[in-house]
């Protein structure tokens, strides 16, 4: 399950900032990965698409600085979204 | 004052996908009208318009940058690059890029990105909307895109005025340059607006064709809606000169004005005003206009009214006009109409050949000038005029010379 949400979000941050996957580690920085604003939102909204969950904005629970942090954020929101649909069932 | 010349030109619409190819078109009085073919037509009752088929965008932009690109800002782009080409302008190294200016006529915008968007949330009830939305749909995406493709820095913009846009746009160009605000300028229209929201808009208000676009003809049934752009090179006569440039007409003078009356009807009155103002900044006396490129919707409405505000500007000047309406062949294209229509203006000046009337079939007694029906005429042309007349009564009018 892991190893699937991370490849997956490495492979939406490279091809949404065009970036060399191979450049991309769970240690490397959104910042270090020099990636403009406007590719950032982008990378949010692919991720909110494919997983069908929403990133918070801004929040200090969340890690949204580093590659690895974004991979812990939405596994624990696919986390918490999977609770709640137990509860509903 | 500053004679200002236009020494580029550049257009996409459903008669070509080049100024070269929709001038060819328009001498062949070829119409690109036809069955929709890019959007659903399910829902419409109207079902034919003016499209540009047969366009693959990723011919003219990579994957990544498309991404930023509404439709109207695509054919803005196309039709900006083969204008500059055409022109040999440089804008970098030689200070021009600050003194040159970008001013876009576009009726509405980021249409397709907009009918999208709701799509996906009002239809899919999907609550996620793309991030480049805003930066796609906003109606002065087109005239920003091409400053930063061209490197331009000077004061650029979006004018909207519906059907006329693209004619203020190159009013404010002409008078941006005489003025000596700018020395040159990237100015024109572009409209994308076949999307089944706006279609079935037009429909509403009852003016839209179900066969096809017959300007001034007896039994014309309406507009259809057509899309492109129209962009030009702008710049003083004398830089051309210096620079050996291929002067392909002189824009000469611009005149505009305001009904102040209804809303959507066209008012003869208003739009005689516009056509005095053009031809008085030109210094044009009546007798000295060969071909006036008309506004010609194919609407019972406006056929008859623009004839009578060009008999009240002409007088008996008015029987030895040639008058035609292109829009029979490349639709009516909104915010770009004026803009594409420009391209036969200059074809007429430069080639001395009038682009006819397509579809045109019998005479309508309220519409008593000389069409060029169906067929191109061999003519010199030594000055013309150019209508666009918009919904909200806003009219806006250029007038041009053969280059001497």
């Amino acid at each position: 399950m892991s190893d699937d949400v991370q490849n997956k979000i490495f492979d939406i941050i490279a091809k949404e900032a065009s970036l060399d996957r191979a450049r991309i580690t769970r240690d490397s920085t959104l910042k270090d990965l020099q990636i403009p604003s406007l590719d950032m939102v982008q990378i949010f909204f692919a991720i909110e698409d494919h997983f069908n969950i929403n990133l918070p904005d801004q929040s200090a629970d969340f890690d949204t600085e580093s590659a690895g942090g974004l991979v812990d954020t939405v596994e624990r929101l696919l986390a918490e979204k999977a609770e709640k649909e137990k509860a509903k069932a | 004052m500053r004679r200002i010349v236009i020494t580029g030109m550049g257009c996409i619409a459903a008669i070509g996908h080049t100024a070269t190819a929709c001038w060819a078109s328009m001498r062949e009085g070829r119409s690109g009208i036809g069955p929709l073919v890019n959007i659903e037509t399910e829902l419409l009752n109207v079902r034919i318009g003016a499209e540009v088929r047969g366009y693959d965008p990723l011919a003219h932009f990579d994957e990544k940058r498309l991404a930023l690109l509404d439709r109207v800002t695509q054919f803005a782009l196309i039709a900006a690059r083969e204008a500059v080409a055409q022109s040999g302008i440089a804008f970098a190294g030689n200070g021009l890029s600050g003194r040159t200016a970008v001013v876009i006529g576009t009726g509405v915008g980021g249409q397709n990105t907009l009918d999208d968007s709701y799509r996906r949330l009002y239809m899919h009830n999907n609550p996620r909307c793309h991030p480049l939305t805003i930066p796609r749909l906003m109606a002065n995406a087109p005239a920003s895109h091409i400053t930063m493709e061209h490197g331009i820095t000077g004061p650029s913009f979006a004018v909207a005025s519906a059907c006329s846009s693209a004619n203020h746009a190159v009013a404010m160009a002409l008078f941006m340059i005489r003025s000596g605000l700018a020395d040159a300028a990237v100015a024109g229209g572009t409209e994308a607006c076949i999307t089944v929201g706006t279609m079935k808009g037009w429909e509403a208000m009852r003016v839209m064709a179900t066969d096809t676009c017959r300007p001034f003809s007896r039994g014309r049934r309406g507009m259809v809606l057509g899309e492109g752009a129209g962009i030009f090179v702008l710049e003083t006569l004398e830089n051309a000169k210096a620079r050996g440039a291929v002067i392909l007409a002189e824009l000469a003078g611009a005149g505009m004005s305001s009904d102040a009356g209804d809303i959507v009807a066209p008012c003869d009155l208003g739009t005689a005003r516009a056509i005095e103002a053009a031809l008085a900044d030109a210094g044009l006396a009546t007798d000295a206009v060969d071909y006036v490129n008309a506004h010609g919707t194919g609407t019972t409405i406006n056929d008859p009214t623009e004839t009578r505000a060009i008999r009240r500007v002409f007088g008996a000047d008015a029987d030895r006009l040639a008058v035609s309406s292109t829009k029979s062949m490349h639709g009516h294209g909104l915010g770009a109409a004026g803009a594409i229509e420009l391209v036969g203006v200059v074809g007429a000046l430069s080639q001395g050949i009038i682009p006819p009337t397509a579809n045109f079939t019998d005479r309508d007694p309220d519409c008593d000038l000389d069409y060029v029906p169906n067929v191109a005429r061999e003519q010199l042309v030594r000055a013309a005029i150019s209508n666009s007349f918009a919904f909200g009564g806003l009219n806006a009018v250029l007038a041009l010379k053969r280059a001497a």
